[in-house]
This record gives structure tokens, sequence and C-alpha cells, in this order.
């Protein structure tokens, strides 16, 4: 027989509806910030170096940057220097055409763009003016090198509706900006048959659009050429003026890049 | 916490996208579920924080494999609960029982009798150290209904079993709270008791 002092499962259930909003949960922590941090800072960017000699995995690669370093080799021969620089007119660039299919790196490697800092800091430490385009605004985060002369700075965009990510840096748009003509050697650019190279002018200063398939880059870190990092990069739009050299890469189109372009020297 | 699925849509196909901002605004909305829930498998703050961070990381890198339009809340909730099942250790369900806290009284209550609101509270905590020794499964699923309000369709998915079993489990748990509950409990005059 029923006990009808017994709690029910009507009873029950409202108790504990009740109880719900009264449960002794701790505090809720902030979590947002925290997760917010790992989730942009997992693609863009890890404080560490790609360290080629030590990590067996990547002495695969040391062909592939040697093939890049042999060009940069070059440029201590004047009579080369002038031809190249004659040739391939953005100043702290070397591009370098190869017949085969390039090697394929990780498609997340790090980038290692610097210092992660502020847009004030950023330009104390740099030796020109930085540009910030107007097309997108302030970038959402801002990095620095300061051990190469004049020092570089990079811009990061997170995607966003009409910019998509991009695989290789987990980025929407990275620019970075540099004195060319202060680091004759600073990157290279390897470009394999799938990639198209295209000369072009931007804002009326020389420059090249480097387009399709992922291209390889190698950039120096610490100014003396014994710290590099290689990645493959997407669509990029390099050019020069006065002095400072300009990069954007993206997954956007040539028309799109150019947009970007318009709103910096 | 209630739902709202035509927002969690549309943030979730912008954090797809890459938007992380979208993301955030979702880990906003969440967070407090997500900790309780993991809370309610923990029983233990730092964990069930590790756990819940966790979670929205890994649910962001799985978004890809995240069915467009499907929602975002019970399978947020499943990430969360692998998460906090992984960090739970006997330990911990120890000091469970021993950090029981005193449930908060609501300002409702102060309209009551100090002997009415008492006698509440004391069920209350009856309730919440009953409900911290039944199987997690039993407590999962009271939780996802009547705390943290899922439908039948939303639990089906949170708890991964099939859609016609829901009701069943929900009232074989509340059948075994009850029995669970000590033999001479009553229901208080003020905790639920009363109708309307």
């Amino acid at each position: 027989m029923a006990d009808p002092t017994r709690i029910t499962d009507v009873q029950l259930e409202r108790a504990l509806r009740d109880l719900g909003p009264r449960y002794p949960y701790p505090p809720t922590p902030n979590l947002s910030i925290r997760v917010r941090g790992r989730i942009t800072a997992q693609p863009i960017v890890r404080p560490r170096r790609l360290d080629l000699w030590r990590d067996p995995r990547r002495l695969a690669l040391v062909a592939a940057v040697l093939l890049v370093l042999l060009g940069a080799a070059a440029l201590a021969n004047p009579t080369t220097r002038d031809a190249i620089a004659h040739f391939f007119h953005v100043q702290g660039v070397i591009v370098s055409r190869q017949p085969s299919p390039l090697p394929s790196l990780p498609s997340i490697t790090p980038l290692d763009l610097g210092r992660r800092t502020t847009m004030a800091d950023a330009q104390s430490a740099v030796k020109f003016k930085i540009a910030v385009p107007a097309e997108l605004g302030d970038p959402d985060a801002v990095y620095v090198v300061s051990s190469i002369p004049g020092g570089e700075v990079a811009l990061a965009y997170t995607p966003r509706p009409g910019i998509p990510l991009v695989k290789q840096t987990g980025l929407g748009v990275l620019i970075t900006e540099f004195r060319g003509d202060l680091n004759p050697g600073f990157m290279g650019k390897s470009v394999g048959p799938g990639t198209t190279l295209e000369e072009t002018s931007v804002n009326g200063d020389p420059g090249w659009w480097i387009a399709g398939e992922p291209h390889m880059i190698y950039v120096e870190v610490n100014g003396q050429g014994q710290q590099v990092t290689l990645r493959m990069a997407a669509n990029t739009l390099i050019w020069e003026h006065g002095g400072v050299t300009y990069r954007i890469e993206s997954g956007l189109s040539k028309a799109e890049a150019f947009r970007i372009a318009a709103g910096l020297p | 916490m209630e739902g709202r699925p035509l927002d969690d849509i549309a943030l979730v196909e912008r954090a797809k996208n890459g938007d992380v901002n979208a993301y955030e605004a979702l880990v906003q909305h969440y967070q407090e579920l997500a900790f309780r829930v993991a809370y309610q498998v923990t029983g233990n703050a730092a964990d069930a924080e590790d756990a819940a961070q966790e979670a929205f990381v890994n649910a962001y890198y799985a978004l890809g494999r995240f069915r467009s339009g499907a929602p975002f809340k019970p399978w947020l909730c499943r990430i969360v609960v692998n998460e906090a099942r992984n960090r739970r250790t006997s330990a911990q369900r120890r000091t469970v029982l021993a950090e029981r806290a005193l449930v908060a009284q609501s300002s409702g209550d102060s309209a009551q009798s100090p002997e009415d609101a008492a006698e509440a509270n004391e069920f209350r905590s009856i309730l919440v150290a009953t409900l911290q020794r039944l199987k997690e499964d039993d407590r999962l699923i009271l939780a996802y209904r009547l705390f943290f309000d899922l439908s039948e369709a939303e639990m089906a998915d949170a708890l991964n079993v099939p859609n016609g079993t829901v009701k069943s489990r929900l009232s074989r748990a509340l059948g075994r709270l009850r029995a669970a509950l000590p033999a001479d409990i009553r229901m208080p005059s003020a905790a639920g008791a009363s109708d309307g």
C-alpha cells in the first residue's frame, strides 16, 4: 500500500526544479578570455624557432632551405646583386623560380613573427612609419622583430566574412613591413611550377604578385642568417616604397589584395 | 541559459569560418552551463574549470566536423562530460561529500517564516547530498532536465542515447533518487510542496 506521506515523482521533480537555481555551485570562472587566447594563439604564433638541425624530421627540409640560401649567397657578389636587384626589383626579397615541385612542409609551421606587442610599442621599435591599411583597420595582433636593421613589424588579421582563413598562417591576412633597403637577403621566396609569379606595380611602385600553389618562404630571424623560419606561404603581394618593403599574404584574389594595398604607401 | 538555437547556428557558422569573436560569444553564453555540467561530474571546482576550458578549445577545433544547423548545446555538453570524466578520480569523489556546501537561499525565501526557510534549506541540502551519492548517469540526466532545462531531444543528443529511451531513463533516475533519500524524509511546506 502506498504511503501517503511518501514523496511522489511529481513532488520530487518540483523539488529539483526548485533546487536548480540554488544548487551550491562554485562561482563560474570567466573562461572566454582564456579560451580566446588559446584559439587565437595556437594557429597564429608559437614562441619557438624552427630549429632545422635538432629535429630529424626537418632535416629533409634543409635541402630546400639551401636552395633558397643559394639565392641569398648570390647577393654577396655585387655584380649578381645588381643583376638580381634589377630583375627582382623589390629590395630585401629574393625570388627564385624552381623547375620541380617544392617539397611539402607541414601546413602549420610556426610563423615566428616576433614579439607580440602594442602598436605604439612596435612603432617605437622600428625605424619607419608603420602603415595600417584603411581597408582592414586596426590589426587583431601586432608583432615586432627588433633584431634586424630597422626592425620588422607584422600585422595579423583573423579571418572574417569576406576574408577566408589561410591554412598556412592560421590567419585571414598577414601584413609584414621592414626596411628592405637595409636587409638585402632578409626574405627569400622559392616558387614552384604550380605558382604564378607576376611583375606588377603597386601604387606606382614595383612589386610582385605571387599566387596559385603555396610557395616557400624563408625569413631571417636575427639578421645574421643563423636562424631562419621556413614555411609555405599563400597568395602574396609584395612591393617596396621608400626603402620599406611591404608584404600582404592572404587567400584573397589579386584585386582584393590590391584594394588592401591601396591604403598603404 | 535558455536555448537560442537560431543565434547559435549563426555564431557556429561564423566560428567555423574562423571568426574567433563569434566563438567567444558562444563561450560567454555557455560557460556557466559548461562549468556546472562539468562540476556535476567532477564535484571539484578546479577540475570542472579545467574540463570546461579544455572542452571549449576542443570544440573549437572540432567545429569542422560539427554538422551545420545541429544544436550546439547538447554537443557541447557531451564534450564537457568527456573532459570532466577524464579528470575525475576516486579521491575527488570523496572530497565532493566532504565539501558539501549549504544551499544558497533565494530571496523568495525571505517571505517564509524562519522555521519554514530552515526546513526548506535542510531539505535542499539533503537533496544535494543524495544527488551526489547517485550514479553519475542518473545525476546527469536529472541535472540536464531539471537544472539545465534541456529538451528530450537535446538530452538524447547529449547522452548519446536513442530519443525514445530518455523518458524512461529519466523516470528510473528519479526513482533511484527517491529510493536513496532518507526513509523518514517528508516534503517541507515550502520547497516545491505547494502547487503553483
